[in-house]
Formats: structure tokens, sequence, C-alpha cells
């Protein structure tokens, strides 16, 4: 007598069939609840998310330590906490999933990081005809520390690091604001030019000793006076650096020390 | 034969500015004022270069613009003379940089454009000699005007005749900001008000009257 579960001859097949029915059925009934599982755990966790940040929406924007450390749980999470910001960046991403970061962190985050780079902006743009572009990222920051002029309680007080985020997000602008390091110390450039190789070393030159001369290319890198003379022009044509005439011999200046000790 | 050295092999400058000045108390304008608080960039050697790049120029030419009008205001000083100037506003000894007398007449023409006050209205000189005296505007004459008339309004003496000389130098205007003023350019202050028909002047010289209505 043939048992069915031998599954050999004709009936085999249907049996096949059945099972294998029965088999995505159930993956399928798995699959739901699984899903449904996960969406309950993911919205649970967006309210609390979003939450979090609006009650920490003032701490957020006036704690640069508090900052620091949201932005850390971010990153490790895995969420950019600029997300939203960057349109091309949430597009790729598949939009709903970068607006669905946005609207969990809440607005407060995104705005503050916005309008801190508003104020980056300004201050290069502000500067831009004294240091023809590149300005230290520690005088960004005393500005934006200090405030805009003439107007009381406008200073918003951020770390570097905030500047440096605020900056990233400005990328869309088409890479225009970028950071660079000389000797040492971080610049922000705000200009489409990029300093070739010569040209960075004086900045550098300069950035450690606060001037340089022809004679100091020569004496200390070797350069010729011809190679030096090219490059100091193409930097005060730039605007990069400002021209002592009175010493001995001709010394050019970065501006980065021209409003430091106050005033 | 290596191109390039380290930086930290780069021999450090014979040259070493002197420290910017200490801060000071913001000036008051009570008679024993503290000593002006120049601004950092004061100690910057490049600073009494004129800048060869016009971009950075303009920015220099606004730097001094700025230091002269907050240094005049702050010594109530109401004229400067291109043969005298006051020794530490165009110079800066310790830093042995100085303003040379042409670059001093190119940011006095800077400030004497109206798009930039006008700050400065040179004195005109003697036939075919160019200007060497200034009046400084720390106030303009329009302020001035409305200081003065402000005064008079507060002091309830419109309708009564004044002398210049009380409003030079009186007891009654020993507060006021614009006591001592040079007679000139008090005069010009007056002729203001003149011509907005709020005061009337007459008489001489040594007797000249002022009535404010």
């Amino acid at each position: 007598m043939a048992s069915n579960r031998r599954g050999v001859g004709l009936s085999a097949f249907s049996n096949a069939a059945i099972s294998s029915d029965q088999y995505a059925r159930h993956g399928q009934q798995l699959r739901t609840s699984h899903a449904d599982a996960l969406a309950n755990q993911l919205s649970v966790f967006q309210a609390a998310l979003h939450n979090f940040s609006l009650t920490h929406a003032k701490d957020i924007r006036s704690n640069p330590t508090f900052r620091a450390e949201f932005a850390r749980m971010c990153n490790a999470i895995g969420v950019d906490p600029l997300a939203g910001s960057n349109v091309k960046g949430a597009a790729a991403s598949g939009g709903k999933a970068g607006s669905v970061w946005a609207k969990m962190l809440g607005s407060s985050v995104n705005d503050f990081y916005f309008e801190l780079a508003v104020r980056v902006v300004e201050v290069c743009r502000e500067t831009r005809s004294e240091n023809g572009g590149m300005i230290a990222i520690s005088e960004v920051q005393k500005r934006i520390t200090k405030g805009r002029a003439k107007l009381v309680g406008g200073g918003m007080e951020v770390t570097e690091d905030d500047i440096m985020r605020a900056i990233e997000s400005l990328e869309p602008l088409g890479g225009i604001f970028k950071s660079q390091t000389l000797g040492g110390g971080k610049f922000i450039k705000s200009v489409p030019k990029e300093l070739n190789p010569d040209q960075s070393t004086v900045l550098e030159v300069i950035q450690v000793l606060g001037y340089v001369t022809v004679s100091m290319m020569q004496a200390n890198l070797g350069w010729e006076r011809a190679r030096t003379i090219a490059v100091f022009d193409d930097l005060v044509a730039d605007s990069l650096v400002w021209v002592d005439a009175q010493a001995e011999e001709t010394e050019f200046w970065s501006p980065a020390s021209m409003h430091e000790g106050g005033g | 034969m290596a191109a390039t050295a380290s930086l930290s092999t780069l021999s450090p400058p014979l040259y070493h500015p002197s420290p910017p000045p200490p801060a000071n108390p913001p000036p008051s304008t009570s008679p024993a004022s503290p000593t002006f608080a120049f601004p950092s960039y004061t100690t910057f050697p490049p600073f009494y270069t004129l800048q060869p790049n016009l971009t950075t120029r303009a920015r220099q030419l606004d730097l001094w613009s700025a230091l002269i009008t907050s240094y005049c205001a702050h010594h109530r000083l109401f004229r400067l003379a291109l043969s005298a100037p006051p020794a530490d506003l165009f110079a800066h000894a310790p830093l042995g940089r100085a303003l040379k007398p042409a670059d001093v007449r190119a940011v006095l023409d800077h400030m004497a454009q109206p798009a930039h006050g006008p700050r400065v209205e040179w004195i005109a000189a003697n036939k075919g000699e160019p200007s060497s005296t200034c009046w400084v505007y720390w106030k303009s004459l329009a302020e001035w005007a409305d200081a003065v008339y402000a005064w008079v309004d507060a002091t309830g003496q419109k309708g009564s005749v004044l002398t210049v000389y009380e409003l030079r130098e009186g007891d009654a205007v020993s507060g006021a900001a614009w006591r001592d003023m040079d007679e000139a350019l008090l005069r010009k202050v007056l002729g203001v008000l003149v011509k907005r028909g709020k005061a009337q002047v007459f008489g001489v010289e040594e007797s000249s009257g002022v009535k404010f209505f």
C-alpha cells in the first residue's frame, strides 16, 4: 500500500505542491510578523529620538559640550545629525530615509548648523578683502562668538568642530567652502582658487614665522629669487598677504595676526 | 639636492613685533579720559605701508578711517595738520613704522569722499597750494548741528541771543561735546542751522551773536 508520505508516483507531485505552498504561506506569515515587529520597534525609536531632540533643543543650541555628545551619539547609531540638510544626499539614499531622520531629530539640529553655516559665510565674506579668502578657523570662531556688530546677544557659542560640520553641510554650494591645513593651523578657504604647492608652502612658512622675505625662502628652503618673487607676486595679487615695505627687506605678512590681542 | 627642508629648521625672524598695548577701559568723555585704546591692527607692521593690491588697500583705508575717527573723537581733536600730526596716530615708534606723508594724504583723501562720510574736509589753503589741514568729522556737521540745537532747546534758550564765545567756551557748555571747538568749525555748524531756518547769526567777528528759533 503506497504511503502518502513516501512521495513517489503521481501523488508525490500534488504533495510537493501542497507542502511547498504551505511553506510559502508560512514563510510569508513569518516575514509579515517580522516586518510588523520591526516597524513597531522603529516607530517607538523614532518617537523617542524625536522627543529627545525636542526636549533638548535648547541645550543642543546653546551648549557646545552637549552638542558634541549628541553628534557622537548620532554617529554611533549611524545617523548623520545633518541628515536632510544635504538634499542631494537625501535623494540619493532614498528620499524617505533622509527626511525621516530629519523629522526624528527635529528641526533644532538642522536649524542650528544651518544658521552657523550662514554665519560662517558672512564672516568669510566680510573679511575677504582683508585676507583674500583664507581665514583661520580660530578667527572665525572668535568672530561668531562675539556676534554681529551692533546686534546685542547675537553671538553663538560654537566650537571649531561645530564650524567644521557646518562647512561640510555647505558642500552643495559647489565646494567653494573648504577647510585647509597650513602649518598646523586650520583655515577656511572661501574662494574657488586652489593654491598651488609653492603658494601653499609660502603661506605655511608665514603661518609659522608670521612673515617671510625673499632671503628667508632662499636661506631656509633653497628657492631661487625669481621663483620666490613670482610666488610672492601671486599671493599679493590674490590679496592673501600684506606687504611691509619699511623693513630692511620687503616683508610679506599673513593678515591672520592683524586682529589678535584684542581690539 | 633636497628641494625641501622641514619647517622645523626654519630660522626664526630677527624681528619680533612688540606685544599689543594692554587693553584699556573704554574711553569716556569726562575731562580725565584714560589713554586711547589702540586697536590691535596698529601693531601690524604692514598697516603703515600703502598696500599695492587695491582690494587690500580699500580695506586698509577703511581701517585707517576708523582709527583716525575714533582717535580724534577720544582726544576731541577737530582738526588735523599734515605738518604736525599727533605723534602716535600715523606712526608707531616701538615698531619703527610710520605712514609716509604722501600716504597720510591718500588716507585723508579717502576719508574726504562723500561715500565715506565724509569724515574729513580739507580746509582751503593759499591760492595754488594744496590743502594741508582738514576738519575731522567724528561727528558729522549735521550731527553737531542737532547736538547744539538740542542743547539750546533743552536749556530753554530758544529765542534768546547767545554769543559765539558763550557757545564755544561758556560755563554753561562745560559738559558739551563741542566745547572748545575751533571757532571756524562752530561757525560752519551754525551755518547748517541757519540753512535749516533754526538760527540766525549777526554782528561782526568779536561780538557776533546767534539767535535760535
